[in-house]
């Protein structure tokens, strides 16, 4: 042992290629060190959330700066870095992401692309929104803008996804989530997709609640065009339901008696309130026009064309405001036809019975009140009744069998009564028509069968 | 310290190897020996430097070299040890050869 002592005291010569040996090593080992213990961190981080994660390795000393989502996490973060092997310092620069108060999220809809915005609560989370948006809208652009933060409510994901479900029915808009408030804006790409998406909400999770609904849908058109040339009246655009569909259809029948109903409506939901209430008096209106259009849009009725006389266009104008319920506008452009040339009285009693064997002039059940579906056809007698102005007129008013043939009697005068002060409404001197009634003493058919007893109600015009 | 020794084998053979052929010359090299005042002196910078790198006092590159000369120093103390052992063991040998002969 104390040789060794006395040798040691000699050993000092061999420090000098230690030295050297030292240097080399330092030379070339300190990159791949650093390059090592790099590589090892990152893959102890794999598993751990955080976002912005940086690693910078000096000697054997760790850098490690990265976002963690809560504290645990991030000091599991430094913990996981710090017991690699090799390492012997971690120097920390972690931060805890930002909370965001309030937690806001968007999804923005136009016409090439969708929008996310604001923040995601977790990158995983951030990933499967951009993945579900572009599955729910395969071929359009997704354009991730979102940030991270933490304070997400409660099951925010699910209402996130609910409302990416819903991004595809706007033409353009903005669904935003605040906290727990919902607000939506924009355009409904189709009818019914207002309400469409206004159902799938009250799916929405606990916590949270439509704060508010701008979603506005495309205009809920309803058309009809009255051709004098094609004799024809198109109906187009949409109603709400099968239901209206058959009463918009059957009550264009009745109203245009001479002209074919081509009928290429579609149904759709979406329809303002009372639509039906307000579609059936403005087809009344067009069915008294020569040739017209009628445009429904939303609450706005606009019906524009040719009336058949004077009186009839000053009754459309202020009429079809009253008939029509609470809340419509109408906007009517109404001019009035030339008169046509005057004919001899002949021509007159052939040209009445000409219509009036195309359609009979319609009265409410057992009662003298003139059905408005014949509106259109009494405009047509007025108009001849103007083109024969010496002729006098006897109406004369008919009915079937059933019941008490005195109360008939009375009925059919009350009827032919009813048709006159029409005819006298428009303008004609009262002089000119006599009212008759005949009940049910001239049967045209047979009273036995419903069709003989509809043939025998009729109101005829004979020219004196 | 496991990690050093996986990584830097090589350099700490190299070392060792330093150490056993300086260990082998030392028994019969004439040059001066260390002073004691500068060994205790050489001791305390030793101690000195060995404290420094436990507590980590440098940082980064420079810490990690400090280390690496450190864990270097290691083996050729062992080797130098080893080798003026085995020197000595010859050269006895050979005296006692030589006086029995």
């Amino acid at each position: 042992m104390r040789g060794l002592f006395r040798w040691s005291g000699k050993w000092w010569p061999g420090v000098i290629p230690l030295i050297v040996l030292w240097g080399f090593a330092a030379w070339t080992s300190t990159v791949p060190l650093e390059n090592d213990l790099a590589s090892r961190s990152s893959a102890a981080l794999k598993g751990a959330v955080l976002d912005k994660t940086s690693i910078a390795v000096d000697g054997r000393d760790v850098s490690l700066r990265a976002d963690a989502f809560s504290e645990t996490g991030r000091r599991d973060a430094v913990a996981a870095v710090d017991a690699v092997a090799g390492v012997r310092l971690v120097n920390d620069q972690t931060r805890l992401v930002p909370e965001a108060k309030p937690f806001v999220w968007s999804a923005e809809r136009d016409v090439v692309r969708v929008t996310l915005g604001g923040n995601a609560p977790l990158p995983a989370l951030k990933g499967r929104l951009v993945e579900a948006t572009r599955a729910a809208m395969p071929g359009v652009e997704v354009s991730d803008q979102m940030g991270l933060a933490r304070g997400a409510p409660a099951r925010f994901e699910d209402a996130a996804l609910l409302l990416i479900g819903q991004i595809g029915k706007l033409k353009d808009g903005k669904f935003t989530l605040s906290d727990g408030d919902v607000t939506l804006s924009g355009m409904a790409r189709e009818l019914g997709g207002r309400e469409s998406i206004a159902a799938a909400l009250a799916k929405l999770p606990d916590g949270f609640k439509v704060a508010s609904n701008e979603v506005k849908a495309p205009p809920y058109i309803f058309q009809a065009y009255k051709d004098p040339v094609a004799v024809t009246v198109t109906l187009s655009g949409n109603v709400p339901d099968e239901n209206i569909h058959a009463v918009v259809v059957g009550s264009s029948s009745r109203k245009f008696f001479n002209e074919k109903v081509v009928d290429n409506l579609k149904n759709s939901v979406g329809a303002p309130a009372n639509f039906v209430n307000a579609v059936v008096p403005a087809l009344g209106a067009l069915s008294r026009l020569s040739t017209g259009t009628l445009v429904v849009s939303d609450r706005d009725i606009k019906i524009s064309g040719d009336a058949l006389y004077d009186a009839a266009a000053a009754q459309i104008r202020t009429g079809l405001a009253k008939d029509v319920p609470q809340g419509w506008q109408v906007k009517a452009e109404i001019t009035v036809k030339p008169a046509a040339a005057p004919v001899d009285p002949t021509v007159c009693q052939q040209l009445f019975s000409d219509l009036l064997g195309k359609a009979k002039i319609r009265f409410e059940t057992g009662r003298a009140d003139l059905d408005r579906d014949s509106t259109g056809l009494l405009d047509r007698l007025v108009e001849i009744a103007f083109r024969c102005p010496t002729a006098n007129v006897d109406i004369i008013g008919h009915t079937d069998a059933e019941g008490d043939s005195a109360a008939n009697q009375v009925l059919s005068q009350k009827r032919a009564q009813a048709v006159a002060d029409y005819l006298v409404r428009a303008g004609l001197p009262a002089d000119r028509f006599a009212p008759i009634g005949y009940g049910s003493t001239q049967p045209l058919a047979s009273n036995d069968t419903a069709d003989g007893r509809a043939q025998n109600r009729r109101i005829e015009f004979v020219v004196r | 310290m496991a990690y050093f020794v996986a990584f830097h084998w090589a350099w700490l053979a190299g070392a060792f190897g330093i150490g056993l052929a300086m260990g082998w010359i030392a028994v019969v090299h004439r040059a001066p020996g260390v002073s004691g005042w500068l060994t205790w002196l050489l001791a305390a910078v030793a101690a000195a430097l060995v404290a420094t790198a436990v507590a980590c006092w440098v940082p980064g590159r420079a810490g990690y070299w400090l280390e690496l000369l450190l864990i270097l120093f290691v083996p050729y103390l062992v080797g130098c040890a080893i080798g003026s052992w085995l020197r000595a063991l010859v050269v006895m040998r050979s005296m006692r050869q030589r006086s029995a002969g």
